[in-house]
């Protein structure tokens, strides 16, 4: 099991210059205390007009500045939104190979098509559109990556023979992922040898079927890409205390919060009826796991809040899933101070990380994946 | 931070509240009901005064634009037009009702008593035409609301979600004001999807004003066939409270 960091980047009213900075610098320094405890990866949302939620709408430029300022965590797109209207294909391709050369090839890219109406609407989107546009745009990045000279002429965007340069750091390019949060997608991510990148985990059961049927497909896919990314991550919140009741409580102070946040969003199948849009996505869903059924500590079954054992508990739990990877949000509005935030992230990588490096070691000892 | 609250001025708006006798009535399915609904964004900061304390805004705010008609109830054939301002109560996505307009006495009369609709007396109507579908208000000869669905396409009625309503009235049973939760049910026969239209609206027929609700962005309009369930009352609000910590659970 690994462990990353995922990011909204929300940011409480009132917004002054110093309010924005201070919420980056101190994302900045979270990245950079991961990147020494050993945490694998870091991923960033691409979000717009997602007020207080979320302010990330330039991931390539917070995921550059991490890359600066560590030496192995990996960075990764947590989304890079596949729609024409958002993100033209050919700077999609060309800014990856940029980040993943200043990065020294640690680059992520994690795909999707949005899942809001705030953000849809926005652009201008047509919600109808956006799985088809990402299932072009992900078969198109990995040939612009590779290709010398590229052409195309597709259903929703087409350019005549031009050589994109640079080309990615990685060979052949870097791993691909897909957001996986309505039901279903997670099959679309296997069928074309991309990652789960899960936004949602349900319960351990679902989950698990999940990853199984993931796993099954995957093997017999038609990769988009040069290679197959058969990885599993799934999403969680972080907040590790000595003291459990004080771990639980400022953790679902965290949940609380992120829960009101992104209640008001405008999810896309709330606002605008379409087949495409067939759950509610990420919010509902995260919102309902995050209050749902736990024990007498009040702290819901499988969020990794409170004290180093329960949190063991809780990744053992993800981990029996099949599930590859946590990406944990650190924070929402500001709600936990950053010194907490950090020493949290200390106790996790002192107290919890090593039993799980322990297993990892152990499956690839046995020959394991 | 403090969060975003409505800013409904209450006592004002409770001039036009319908009246809830009891909270214990049945359950009520209209059959075979059409339903025109639009969704268009508003301007937002306006907007937010539309929303009593016990909601908060959607980001972006819209607001909700509704023709039913029934062609057969207890109470005759009606149809019956609406405005709701979509926002949230905890972080359920909930349409408050700013004012309802209805051609049947008998079924305004049971929709206030039963549910406490704010609903009043009007010629209103519900056409579906091949290139479109109007519903309209006229209140004294004049048309204060006018919406169109066009370019009809089909959808399934599994993509439809409509939300939930929120309602000012007087409640006889608490003798006060009080923001009421109905959440109908349906089954739906046939779905459409279209582009919206606002034709004609006089905020002030609804309560509003032309700044608090100023139509500024078509989303999508929708037009179904379902049979609706009016379920029992089962929340309450206190208006001036947000929802977290003014509901009350009035049936199971």
């Amino acid at each position: 099991m690994k462990f990353g960091l995922f990011y909204e980047i929300s940011v409480p009213r009132p917004w002054t210059r110093e309010t924005e900075k201070t919420v980056y610098d101190r994302c900045l320094e979270q990245v950079k205390l991961a990147d020494e405890l050993g945490f694998e990866s870091v991923f960033a949302v691409e979000h717009h007009f997602l007020e207080e939620y979320s302010h990330c709408p330039a991931p390539e430029l917070f995921l550059t500045a991490c890359a600066m300022i560590t030496k192995r965590i990996r960075v990764g797109h947590g989304i890079v939104v596949c729609v024409p209207e958002f993100n033209h294909p050919i700077k999609i391709a060309e800014k990856t190979a940029v980040l993943d050369i200043l990065s020294g090839g640690r680059l992520e890219v994690g795909t999707g098509r949005s899942a809001t109406w705030t953000e849809l609407g926005g652009f201008r989107a047509n919600p109808d559109e956006t799985k088809k546009t990402w299932d072009e745009f992900v078969r198109c990045l990995p040939q612009m990556w590779t290709q010398e000279r590229y052409s195309y002429q597709g259903r929703s965007w087409s350019m005549p023979q031009r050589t994109i340069v640079p080309k990615p750091y990685q060979k052949p390019h870097p791993p691909m992922w897909v957001a996986v949060t309505s039901p279903g997608t997670e099959i679309d991510a296997a069928e074309r040898g991309m990652g789960s990148l899960g936004l949602t985990f349900g319960g351990f059961k679902e989950q698990e079927q999940k990853v199984n049927n993931y796993r099954k497909i995957i093997r017999n896919c038609e990769p988009v890409g040069k290679f197959i990314n058969e990885k599993v991550a799934t999403v969680n919140f972080l907040y590790c205390h000595n003291d459990d009741a004080e771990g639980v409580k400022t953790g679902m102070r965290l949940t609380g919060t992120f829960n009101y946040l992104a209640s008001q969003l405008l999810a896309a199948r709330e606002a605008y009826p379409t087949k495409s849009y067939p759950s509610l996505g990420l919010l509902p869903s995260l919102r309902r796991e995050a209050a749902g059924p736990g024990d007498d500590s009040g702290a819901p079954e499988g969020i990794a809040i409170g004290n180093p054992a329960r949190i063991i508990k809780a990744v053992k739990a993800w981990e029996s899933t099949g599930a590859d990877q946590i990406n944990f949000l650190l924070n929402a509005l500001e709600t936990v101070p950053q010194e907490q935030v950090l020493n949290s992230l200390r106790l996790f990588a002192k107290e919890v990380m090593p039993h799980f490096q322990k297993n990892e070691s152990a499956t690839a000892a046995a020959g394991g994946r | 931070m403090p969060p975003r609250f409505g800013t409904l001025d209450i006592a004002k708006f409770a001039k036009a509240a319908g009246t809830i006798n009891d909270y214990k009535t049945e359950a009520l399915t209209l059959k075979g009901v059409q339903i025109l609904e639009l969704h268009m964004e508003i301007d937002d900061d306006p907007a937010i005064a539309l929303l009593p304390a016990t909601m908060h805004p959607a980001i972006p705010q819209y607001a909700i634009f509704n023709v039913i008609h029934a062609p057969d109830s207890d109470w005759g054939p009606f149809t019956i037009a609406e405005v709701r301002v979509a926002g949230r109560t905890g972080v359920r996505p909930r349409g408050f009702v700013l004012r309802s307009y209805i051609d049947n006495d008998d079924a305004a009369k049971a929709l206030s008593g039963r549910w406490g609709f704010p609903v009043a007396k009007a010629d209103v109507n519900l056409r579906v035409l091949h290139d479109r579908i109007v519903g309209r208000v006229k209140l004294g000869g004049k048309t204060v609301y006018e919406v169109e669905e066009q370019d009809r396409d089909s959808i399934s009625g599994n993509d439809i979600q409509y939300i939930a309503s929120m309602h000012l009235a007087h409640s006889k049973v608490d003798n006060k004001l009080v923001v009421v939760q109905v959440d109908p049910e349906f089954v739906f026969h046939k779905a459409e999807r279209g582009r919206a239209r606002v034709v004609t609206l006089d905020p002030e027929a609804f309560g509003a004003t032309a700044s608090s609700l100023n139509v500024m962005n078509p989303i999508m309009a929708c037009f179904t066939t379902a049979d609706m369930t009016l379920p029992k009352v089962r929340y309450i609000c206190n208006p001036e409270l947000p929802a977290m910590q003014g509901t009350t659970k009035v049936a199971a």
